[in-house]
């Protein structure tokens, strides 16, 4: 049988479980959240383990603070296997110490680097795509799409740029936002609190609207290059681009009289 | 005139510039609003591929000067409009605030004469930095016979200072546009070079030269890029595939811009910039020009086939960097691991190395990663001109950046 150990879904839960693994010798097959679909060899494995915030500190005392923010980069991906690659991580640390980073011969230490430079380039894309609204109480507000978990860096990186304006960031997959009052932030569950995010500010439509007219006359015609664009600007973040409403408007009249005249046939 | 219509015509007349970055700088939020990011951040990107970081738009296009490839030249008949600097001022502050956009690019045509512009774009600036407290990023266009003084203001306020010296020799640029000066262009190059610091330009300056408009071949223009590198100091040289706007008996009769050629001349800026290369390495007289079938770094490779393979494990930095399809990045990453554990294929890939050009290039361990009694010069070079794609530019700058400040 596999023996799968079972976290609470948070962070530190699962730094908690990790702890209780090292200290007790206890090599796992995998580890999982609450979510996971056992299958027919899982073993599955719950500990009771106190939920302790104090592991934050211990945990950067032992693995210093770049190796934390790598794991917290790791657990904050969509990637399948997060958690058992922050257990080998984690782990051949006390071999290498700081040598791990160049034992990108290690599987574990290759998958964290490459998921935690994924989550970078996740942060970085939207550090540009972030798209702010101006409601009518001049509170900024923008939705995002991301495929990881980044709104914790992204609101770093807002809280620097933006720091005397009032902004929240919605991060729509997750239903989670992030709410800044021009001096911290605090990243909330989306059923917390309820956004007039169509009671825009006079501006805002003639804003929005030049912004519009500027991208489309930037392009340049005779350069064209779809497959570029599409390159940079993966369709799926569209949606939260303002400069293509247009085309999303397109994009869902073409796939509705697709779907229609299908159905007619 | 309304704002709106404004905009509309003075961003279509800025946009044939190429600069895009916004990189270099590391303004901080000083209680005002905005900062700089020093990798660049692009927010969009247009229907042509390019990044758009940076509002870019003109001061004004009424233009006393009559170059000849410029659509806002004085002898079209076009709509003219100028702004004020309240106006740049509302766009500017309303679109970094909705995250649009890093900041401005702001240029002009010349109106009245080349310091009454500079003082319309000092102006600009100013407002923006101090009464709206803006740290977001600012690149400005120096106007080329300027005096020394307005240089000294509009530098101490901007992030870039650059100008364009727009064609790679002397002869096409009187010939195409007689209203300017090389030497103009330079002192204004000279001057930001000696007076580059912290506070005054502090990301550098770049200029911008048009591909195809006139006869030079690649090797020429490849030359004044080397030569501006070295002795101007210049952070970026952009290279614009001229567009056909205006028709002119000077001018060729293209009616597609020279996209490929455009591409070659960045790859191999970029060999000159980040793997020491030379000029002299890639182009000669017999050979001025760059295969359009083939990337420069492969085509010297192909051309050196008798120092190929290099070995991976053990093979110096700069080899490494020699090889095709081994960027600055996998050739660091090997570097720093193949001190600690015996290189395998398997832990190149695990590395993030592509193997799919440098594989006809290397070996590892004393392995090749093919059977090499295929390798030879002309199935090397089949399999690689059929990969060969146009990449941007801007892309690896934003990644080669972030290397080097995080790594
Ligand atoms: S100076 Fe020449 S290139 Fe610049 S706007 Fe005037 S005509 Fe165009």
């Amino acid at each position: 049988m596999n023996n799968i150990y079972i976290y609470n879904d948070s962070f530190i839960s699962l730094l908690n479980l990790i702890k209780c693994l090292f200290k007790n010798k206890i090599r796992p097959y995998n580890i999982k959240n609450t979510f996971y679909n056992k299958n027919m060899f899982d073993n599955i494995i719950k500990l009771n383990i106190e939920s302790d915030e104090e592991i934050i500190k211990e945990f950067i005392n032992i693995f210093n603070t770049y190796n934390f923010k790598l794991i917290y980069n790791v657990f904050n991906s969509n990637e399948e296997n997060k958690e058992i690659i922050i257990y080998y991580y984690l782990l051949n640390y006390f071999k290498y110490k700081d040598k791990l980073g160049m034992m990108r011969n290690l599987k574990c230490v290759s998958e964290t680097l490459r998921i935690s430079e994924k989550i970078g380039r996740e942060c970085h894309k939207f550090k540009g795509f972030t798209r702010f609204k101006e409601l009518k109480n001049k509170v900024l507000y923008a939705e995002i799409n991301p495929d990881n978990n980044i709104l914790y860096l992204l609101s770093i990186h807002f809280k620097k740029r933006l720091s005397n304006e009032y902004w929240c960031i919605k991060d729509i997959n997750r239903n989670i936002i992030s709410i800044y009052n021009k001096e911290d932030f605090e990243i909330i569950s989306g059923n917390n609190i309820e956004i007039f995010k169509n009671n825009l500010s006079s501006d805002e439509q003639n804003i929005s609207d030049m912004w519009k007219d500027f991208y489309k006359i930037v392009g340049i015609k005779e350069r064209k290059n779809e497959r570029c664009r599409m390159n940079f600007m993966p369709k799926k973040y569209w949606k939260v681009l303002t400069e293509m409403e247009e085309e999303n408007e397109k994009d869902s009249i073409w796939k509705r009289v697709t779907r229609e005249n299908r159905r007619g046939n | 005139m309304e704002l709106k219509e404004k905009l509309q015509i003075l961003s279509d007349s800025a946009k044939y510039d190429a600069s895009c970055s916004s990189s270099g700088s590391t303004r901080k939020n000083n209680g005002g609003f905005g900062n700089t990011h020093y990798a660049g951040i692009c927010h969009s990107f247009s229907s042509d591929g390019r990044c758009i970081s940076l509002l870019k738009i003109l001061l004004t296009n009424a233009c006393i000067y009559d170059c000849k490839y410029c659509p806002n030249r004085r002898s079209n008949n076009i709509k003219r409009a100028i702004f004020t600097p309240e106006e740049i001022a509302y766009i500017t502050i309303n679109f970094y605030k909705r995250n649009y956009i890093e900041g401005l690019f702001l240029s002009s045509g010349i109106i009245k004469n080349p310091d009454y512009t500079m003082s319309l774009l000092i102006e600009t600036i100013t407002l923006l930095r101090n009464k709206y407290h803006f740290n977001g990023y600012i690149h400005a266009k120096a106007i080329p016979g300027a005096s020394e003084s307005m240089l000294k203001k509009l530098g101490s306020l901007t992030d870039r200072l650059s100008a364009n010296i727009e064609l790679p020799t002397n002869e096409s640029l009187k010939l195409l546009a007689p209203n300017k000066k090389e030497n103009e262009v330079f002192k204004i190059m000279n001057y930001i070079k000696t007076n580059r610091n912290k506070s005054f330009v502090p990301a550098g300056q770049s200029t911008q030269m048009i591909i195809g408009a006139s006869k030079e071949t690649d090797l020429e223009i490849m030359q004044k890029s080397e030569s501006m590198y070295n002795n101007q100091k210049l952070k970026r040289v952009y290279y614009s595939a001229y567009v056909p706007v205006n028709k002119d008996s000077l001018l060729p009769s293209i009616t597609i811009p020279p996209l490929k050629r455009e591409n070659r001349l960045y790859q191999a800026d970029w060999l000159l910039r980040y793997y020491n290369f030379k000029v002299e390495d890639l182009l000669d007289k017999e050979n001025p020009n760059f295969n359009i079938l083939i990337d420069p770094k492969a085509s010297w490779a192909l051309n050196h086939l008798n120092e190929f393979p290099k070995e991976v494990s053990s093979c110096s930095y700069n080899d490494l960097l020699k090889i095709p399809g081994i960027g600055v990045i996998s050739a660091k990453r090997i570097i720093k691991s193949r001190k600690h554990f015996k290189l395998t294929f398997q832990d190149l890939k695990k590395m993030g190395v592509v193997l799919k050009r440098a594989k006809y290039f290397i070996t590892c361990g004393n392995k090749f990663y093919i059977d090499y009694s295929y390798l030879n010069k002309h199935f090397i070079e089949t399999n690689l001109s059929i990969e060969d794609k146009i990449v941007n530019i801007n892309k690896e700058e934003v990644k080669q950046l972030s290397l080097f400040n995080y790594e």
